[in-house]
């Protein structure tokens, strides 16, 4: 977790038209870890990911570094050559192409032509299910097998951070418990992950820290731990809301 | 009869799969509506012609200046004239329309820099107008050239995007431009090649044309509107199907105009074009991108 490659985040602002989706956003984020970033709908959770992976505007004034590197100034191919990777919301991949072909897609980017081949190795161990898939179609899979490939097709980019943007989203709570096992092992192997849920309750399990939105501003934040013991956070995410207890 | 009704339309039919292969790339990857296509053909059968005819440059030997000429032109347009419209477009569809009116009054300014040149008169040249035998049969010696070319190019534009990293890129902005910008593809690039690579494959078809029609300067129309069916039949982006529904329509020309009746023609062209409209809107492979 040193300096150098970390992912830093200060005075994010992202409106669409006149409605002010995020103000001032500040976030850390370290090679090897796993944050969460936590809110109820509409909180702004996508808009972040989406504004750090440039598919929308940043205000004047947003400083997005990775490893010193500024980011927020760029387009999206550049951003993912610099080392930064969204696996979007409906997971965004080419639904008409083999699951080979897209995970050859992932690789796309100059700084993943090396070692290619023993990503690919790495990536089919990770999830045996694609490799038995290789050739199939990837809009015929079931939700898990395609969410495991929008995460695998990440990966081959080699990047530095992946973001997630609600890869639990419509996914049998027994296969949640298995992806979000290997996010943790994803995390384990250096990668830092961003990871946007509305399981909290999962997702703080796994998480090394998380942030609070709302309302288009981070409200706190600390480590899994003090989130998970915050009654504010128990009463809002964890507790009454029925629709949140995806218990895995 | 047969034979040489198969044989001339599989010319005809090789022809109308490689123009709308180029239509197909600058459709379905760039999402220009390009109405003036037909215009880069005709203007590249008169290169051919000024060529052959002043300086005696055998058609094939013009392919290789007309074929860049062609895509430097088209991603100087691409660059110029269509790149504001990309920029300034919500979403496709809005660029759909601009495109459309964008490449309409094109189609005016090609057409009528071609009539001030050449006038409106038709023209042609004879080259390898030689009788071959061939099953059977008599067909004019350009013709067979035209199908190997027609054919040899078309494979060529196939394996590049079906085997090559930037051939890929270009089939990944087709389906998703947005998930393309994601693994790391310039989709501006993307869009601006394929568009350039289209005019390549406009200018070749129109060279390849101009060895065996007559043309004139007022009938590119006729080409973007060949093409354009060819490219619905087969699907939009779809470069497989580019190549077999154009085989098809012109092997259902030629039959067409040797068993029943020449003036048919575009009648059954048209045909063919509802029959699928109404029974397979998506194209006859659907619109995948392979």
């Amino acid at each position: 977790m040193t300096e150098r490659t970390a992912l830093s985040v200060r005075s994010l602002s992202v409106a669409y038209g006149r409605h002010q989706a995020l103000r001032d956003i500040a976030i850390d984020a370290h090679r090897g870890e796993i944050v969460a970033v936590l809110g109820s709908n509409g909180a702004g959770k996508s808009s972040l990911l989406k504004a750090l992976a440039g598919l929308v505007a940043t205000a004047k004034g947003a400083r997005v570094t990775l490893a010193g590197a500024e980011l927020s100034t760029l387009r999206p191919h550049e951003i993912v050559e610099a080392g930064l990777s969204l696996v979007p919301e409906g997971r965004g991949l080419f639904g008409d192409l083999t699951v080979a072909e897209n995970l050859e897609l992932g690789a796309f980017a100059r700084r993943a032509r090396a070692g290619e081949a023993d990503r690919l190795a790495k990536v089919l161990a990770m999830f045996p299910r694609l490799a038995e898939r290789r050739s199939q179609v990837a809009r015929t899979m079931s939700g898990g097998e395609q969410q495991m490939l929008a995460i695998g097709r990440a990966l081959m980019s080699s990047p530095d951070f992946v973001l997630l943007d609600e890869p639990s989203l419509g996914l049998a709570p027994v296969v949640t418990q298995q992806l979000f096992a290997t996010l943790r092992r994803v995390a384990d192997e250096g990668i830092g992950i961003l990871l946007v849920e509305q399981n909290t309750r999962a997702s703080l399990k796994i998480a090394d820290r998380g942030y609070l939105i709302e309302n288009g501003r981070v409200v706190g934040g600390g480590t899994a731990a003090d989130l998970r013991a915050d009654p504010a956070v128990q009463r809002a995410y964890l507790g009454l809301n029925t629709a949140n207890q995806n218990e895995i | 009869m047969f034979t040489n009704a198969f044989l001339s339309g599989l010319t005809m039919g090789g022809t109308y799969a490689l123009v709308a292969m180029g239509l197909t790339l600058q459709y379905g990857v760039s999402r220009i509506m390009n109405l003036a296509y037909g215009e880069f053909v005709i203007a590249a059968c008169f290169a051919a012609l000024i060529l052959f005819t002043s300086m005696g440059i055998s058609p094939l030997l013009a392919l290789l200046v007309v074929a860049p000429a062609g895509f430097a032109v088209s991603w100087l347009i691409y660059r110029i004239l269509l790149t504001p419209l990309v920029r300034r477009a919500p979403n496709r569809g809005a660029l759909e329309v601009d495109s459309i009116l964008a490449t309409f009054g094109m189609l005016f300014i090609v057409q009528g820099i071609m009539l001030a040149l050449f006038g409106g008169d038709y023209s042609s040249y004879s080259y390898f107008n030689t009788p071959v035998e061939l099953l059977g049969t008599t067909i004019a010696a350009n013709r067979l050239i035209v199908l190997a070319v027609a054919l040899a190019v078309a494979l060529a534009a196939w394996s590049f995007l079906m085997h090559t990293r930037s051939g890929t890129a270009m089939r990944a902005v087709a389906v998703d431009p947005v998930a393309a910008g994601l693994v790391a593809i310039d989709v501006r690039w993307a869009a601006a090649a394929a568009f350039a690579l289209g005019g390549a494959i406009a200018a070749t078809g129109g060279v390849l044309v101009s060895m065996f029609l007559t043309f004139n300067a007022n009938i590119g129309v006729v080409f973007t509107m060949k093409a354009l069916i060819v490219v619905i039949m087969g699907g939009v982006g779809n470069i497989a199907g580019a190549l077999a529904a154009g085989l098809i329509l012109g092997l259902a020309e030629s039959f067409v105009a040797t068993y029943v009746d020449p003036g048919l023609t575009i009648a059954v062209t048209y045909a063919i074009f509802l029959a699928v409209l109404l029974l397979r809107p998506n194209g006859l492979f659907g619109a995948r991108a392979r």
